[in-house]
């Protein structure tokens, strides 16, 4: 989770991740920094994101990110 | 009223919509499902008459497909569960390459048949333009189609459904009837909102009696639909048509002002009847995607496209924009992109890429025609522009001490993006490219207000009657949409009123319809404008 919140702060800097549970529905994430996250979040933890997976229920918050992230660890 | 039965027409608000509703509400809970299947499919009948053959089919095939990828998933699962592990790798990929045919067949058959119907013609006109700067002797025939209605919309219906089962995102609807009433369901046919399956197919199918609120809350709706497309967005209709059918004989001041009046009936046109449909829906129990978000409260062009037209936005963003910025090729260029240009501009040039499909797409299905695909790359270019000079713009507000969160630069950064918008609303509505950049050359360059001096200025199709109805109107909208912006809902606080409070409400829209709609012997009826997309 700690890698997790590193790629999120070095993407969007400003972003209060602790509380944030909308990252896109509140429009904090646009289509670049994900297309940027994606592609750390799949280098760093050696990962397939398929596309579709890029929903707001995947990508609200760090905790629902790291979900998908694990289950996708697994299934690998 | 307009010449096709659209939702503004006497027919549909006097005959085919009371009827449909009077006998969904006095029928059991199976039968109302034929009956808003009967009443979609005779609404496009009155529409598009015989074309009805290219929805049902339509239906039909992606009912087939759908099946057809759900049985090769589950011979796919079957197979997966019975193999060794070592040969799980070389199962999955042979069923994967058919799944892929199967998906490209569906894709290609309905893609061809809109591309067919909307695009021979232009395709052809541009061959033969291409033939003869090459000096060859040959010719193409032009071909003319003619369109049923919404193939722009059910089209893209259709796909998102099979693409949908495709990822495995839904199940394979078995059930062909309840396929054919997401495809058809009257009040978005014509000019959607474009639904995905998960969104309305389970809804409609669902068929719940009609409620007092349900109702009234619909009818309220339909009523501000039809107050922004009769009272503002027909009334600038002449004023639109006279100037852009003639731009050579107004100024830059008056080119101007039918730029900024076409945006505003465009969005009163648009966005009233999204307010027409999802007020039917709702009168049926039925929660349509809202395809407007008060886009002229838009900072930046990205966030106008995410609150105008949404579902076209996201249809463009989850089945174009991702996949492709996704894709192998995409992926290997963004991380070695990331390598050289760091996390900002790293993800760009897969982003760009994806960005320029996205708005060729978004031009040609608004129409066949080089000033759409302009429209397109205009906000192309915007939005590429944006995303490249951001890090450099906070940089330099940052060095000048601008705070970007004040609300006087929060002001500039909306009439910005509205002048953006016009500008390229006025190449959307212009009679081909050449006229849109000679009208964008004209406001630049002939800007004058001889006009205003000369007093001629309310002659060209407005007169100062029409601009105070379409003010006061504006007024009303702005205020609505100022509250929503804030979290209150007028419609709510309207319903906790007592009931004399609620009935003057009511009919003071349905008067300011009656008195300042733009209908009768003085005015030429006007289709609505998304309908021949």
């Amino acid at each position: 989770m700690e890698r997790l919140i590193k790629i999120l702060k070095d993407i969007e800097p400003e972003i209060n991740y602790a509380n944030c549970k909308d990252l896109i529905d509140g429009h904090h994430l646009d289509s670049l920094s994900i297309i940027a996250l994606v592609g750390e979040l799949e280098e760093e933890f050696d990962i397939t994101i398929p596309t579709v997976e890029i929903t707001p229920d995947n990508f609200n918050s760090p905790e629902s990110l790291w979900a998908m992230v694990t289950r996708l660890i697994e299934e690998e | 009223m307009p010449s096709i039965p659209s939702y503004f027409s006497v027919q549909f608000l006097a005959i085919l919509l009371p009827v449909t509703v009077t006998t969904y509400a006095f029928l059991p809970q199976k039968p109302r499902r034929i009956v808003l299947l009967l009443a979609s499919y005779a609404f496009f009948w009155a529409v598009s008459g015989k074309l009805l053959v290219y929805l049902l089919l339509s239906t039909l095939s992606i009912h087939h497909f759908g099946l057809w990828l759900a049985d090769n998933q589950n011979r796919c699962d079957q197979a997966l569960e019975q193999a060794q592990k070592e040969n799980r790798k070389g199962i999955k990929v042979l069923y994967q390459r058919q799944q892929r045919g199967i998906i490209a067949f569906a894709v290609i058959l309905h893609i061809g048949v809109l591309a067919v119907l909307k695009y021979s013609a232009f395709f052809a006109t541009n061959l033969n333009v291409g033939f003869n700067l090459l000096k060859l002797p040959a010719t193409v025939a032009i071909p003319s189609f003619v369109l049923p209605i919404g193939i722009s919309f059910y089209t893209m219906q259709a796909l998102s459904y099979v693409l949908d089962v495709y990822h495995r995102k839904i199940s394979a609807d078995r059930n062909l009837f309840r396929l054919a009433l997401y495809m058809s369901f009257f009040p978005q046919i014509m000019e959607g909102p474009i639904c995905r399956y998960t969104e309305t197919a389970e809804q409609l199918w669902s068929v719940p009696p009609i409620e007092y609120r349900n109702l009234t809350f619909g009818l309220q709706r339909i009523l501000f639909g039809i107050l922004k497309k009769m009272v503002v967005a027909d009334r600038l209709n002449l004023l639109i048509s006279n100037v852009f059918n003639s731009y050579q004989d107004y100024d830059g001041f008056v080119i101007a002002v039918a730029a900024v009046c076409y945006t505003i009936q465009l969005y009163m046109d648009f966005s009233g009847t999204m307010d027409v449909a999802l007020g039917i829906g709702q009168i049926f129990g039925v929660s349509l995607t809202e395809n407007f978000q008060r886009p002229f409260f838009s900072k930046t062009i990205p966030e106008f496209w995410k609150r105008w037209h949404i579902t076209l936005g996201a249809w463009f963003r989850d089945y174009i924009f991702y996949p492709i910025s996704l894709s192998k090729p995409m992926k290997y260029l963004s991380s070695k992109a990331r390598k050289r240009l760091g996390h900002n501009f790293g993800a760009l040039p897969a982003s760009a890429i994806a960005l320029f499909y996205v708005w060729l797409c978004n031009g040609l299905w608004h129409g066949a025609g080089w000033h759409f695909i302009f429209f397109g790359m205009y906000h192309f270019a915007l939005i590429l522009s944006g995303n490249i000079a951001e890090p450099f713009a906070a940089n330099i507000a940052h060095k000048l001490h601008i705070s970007r969160e004040h609300p006087l630069y929060h002001g500039f950064q909306i009439v910005r993006t509205a002048a953006l918008v016009c500008i390229g609303e006025m190449f959307f509505r212009a009679n081909g490219l050449r006229t849109g950049l000679a009208m964008l050359k004209k406001i630049f360059t002939d800007f004058t207000f001889n006009t205003i001096v000369e007093k001629t200025f309310f002659s060209f199709g407005a007169d100062l009657y029409d601009y105070i109805i379409v003010a006061i109107v504006l007024a009303v909208v702005f205020f609505i949409e100022l509250c929503q912006e804030k979290g209150v809902s007028i419609r709510e606080r309207i319903s906790t009123k007592p009931v004399a409070k609620r009935f003057a409400v009511y009919y003071a829209l349905i008067m300011a319809i009656v008195i300042f709609g733009a209908y009768g012997d003085n005015y030429v009826p006007v289709d609505p404008i998304y309908a021949s997309f």
